[in-house]
């Protein structure tokens, strides 16, 4: 049977449809937990946290117009409330220690995972997590979207908003910099 | 125990060399960036179990919007009939049983008596005569369209499932169309029948015809809906009357102003379905 789209399942669970509800939460609670996970530097239970709260903005907010794709729409609600925390994180640093926000921000995710986590970070990804974690926020968006989710180029400037050409500029700064960090291990290793 | 791992969307290279290349990556520097970009993967994300996903489900279940059976099969309806323009007309079509056949037959006797009117140049004023009956058809029209209160079927309307914002909409479909179709059908017999300047006549015709049509509908928030129209049309009467009897040059007719008082028109008809959501109920009768 073929599976219904994201678009029909949305305009069902917004009419109260549970099976629809279930169908689009089911589809699409790994991948996006997946982004957060990655957006806010390996911290699951923030991640999870943020999964949730976006799901419960797709059901209160009730912007979501017929003609446009949802998985865009989805992420960029995503992208934003990360936004958010990012921003009350940092100004919350900034006021302890007034510290840069990129700083603040690499704080916050280094220091949110467990022991076990952290054991487990530095012995897989570890340095992959670092290199992200050293991107600008704009430029780290764009890549986890890009080379973790598989989202095209359209579907990146659906999702932030912004025109195609930044978007290609931004990947290009972004694998640029992650280059810089990644290659001289990479050298190494060979 | 370990969390399950998520795979890339990119897993060989030749996918990475293709996704960089996309996105403006020169050739020459394919051979760098892709080993670097390509241990991305090696940092992989917890895939959330059945049960994570179902704990997930139950958290969100409260925010669920609880609509009842019949609302849910009255949605479902609409979204198979497809959203705006096409629900849109296919509301005006159930509209159109409102109008009786003295609707349709009477705009179009004046709009023919007009064109005659005009062809057979037995007024000096050819445009003074299409002034007076175009308004005279948003009259007919809004009287009967939105005659709720009269035909006691407001609280039918109140309570239906298009909102009376909708129904309002569907029914200056049917109104305001059927007038176009009538100004073509004028137009076409002035351009054939010879008469000089015929887009300025069809000003003067259709222009004043939203104006009425406009300030009617604002009036009814008030007032009934005959004492509005009667009053807008009125209105506009006693300003004929006036460039016709008055020689001030501010307040002759010409296309310009023509032009103004329709954009006036669909200003009132846009602030009237804006304020009629609010104003409505207010017309339902006391208890």
């Amino acid at each position: 049977m073929q599976e219904r789209s994201d678009e029909l399942l949305i305009a069902a669970v917004l009419a109260g449809d549970q099976v629809a509800f279930a169908t689009l939460v089911t589809r699409h609670h790994a991948p996006l937990l997946g982004y957060l996970y990655r957006l806010v530097g390996g911290d699951r239970p923030l991640a999870e946290d943020l999964v949730q709260e976006t799901l419960l903005h797709v059901l209160r907010q009730r912007t979501y117009q017929a003609d446009r794709p949802f998985k865009p729409w989805l992420y960029t609600i995503a992208t934003n409330l990360a936004r958010d925390y990012f921003k009350s994180a940092a100004v919350r640093q900034r006021g302890r220690s007034g510290e840069e926000e990129e700083e603040a921000l690499l704080q916050m995710s280094d220091s949110a995972p467990g022991p076990e986590e952290r054991a487990l970070a530095a012995e897989q990804g570890g340095e992959v997590r670092a290199a992200l974690a050293h991107l600008s926020e704009d430029y780290r968006v764009v890549v986890v979207l890009r080379f973790y989710q598989g989202f095209s180029l359209q579907e990146i400037a659906q999702t932030l908003q912004i025109p195609l050409g930044t978007v290609k500029s931004r990947l290009s700064v972004g694998v640029h910099r992650l280059h810089a960090v990644l290659a001289p291990a990479q050298e190494g290793v060979r | 125990m370990l969390p399950p791992q998520s795979p890339g969307p990119f897993e060989r290279p030749e996918q990475l060399a293709e996704a960089l290349r996309e996105q403006g990556v020169a050739p020459e520097e394919l051979a760098n960036l892709v080993p670097a970009v390509h241990r991305l993967s090696e940092w992989q994300a917890p895939r959330p179990s059945s049960a994570d996903t179902q704990r997930l489900l139950v958290q969100l279940a409260t925010a669920l919007p609880a609509l009842s059976p019949v609302r849910q099969a009255i949605r479902a309806h609409r979204q198979r009939q497809g959203a705006g323009v096409r629900w849109l007309l296919a509301t005006a079509r159930i509209q159109v049983s409102l109008f009786g056949p003295a609707f349709w037959l009477v705009s179009a006797l004046v709009t023919l008596l007009g064109a005659g009117v005009v062809l057979s140049k037995v007024l000096p004023d050819q445009g003074l005569l299409l002034r007076a009956s175009g308004p005279f058809l948003a009259y007919l029209g809004t009287s009967i369209a939105f005659r709720g209160t009269t035909a006691r079927a407001l609280e039918c309307e109140l309570v239906c499932p298009p909102s009376p914002v909708q129904l309002a909409l569907a029914r200056l479909v049917v109104v305001l169309g059927y007038d176009v179709a009538l100004g073509l059908a004028l137009s076409l017999a002035l351009w054939v029948g010879g008469t000089e300047q015929v887009a300025a006549l069809m000003l003067s015709w259709f222009m004043p015809l939203l104006l009425v049509a406009g300030l009617a509908l604002a009036l009814s928030l008030r007032l009934s809906i005959q004492v509005a129209a009667s009053l807008a049309y009125g209105g506009w009467l006693a300003a004929l009357a006036m460039d016709a009897n008055v020689n001030l040059p501010l307040l002759r007719l010409t296309p310009a102003t023509d032009a103004l008082l329709g954009g006036i028109g669909l200003a009132l008809l846009a602030v009237a379905l804006l304020r009629l959501p609010t104003d409505m109920p207010r017309l339902l009768p006391s208890p």
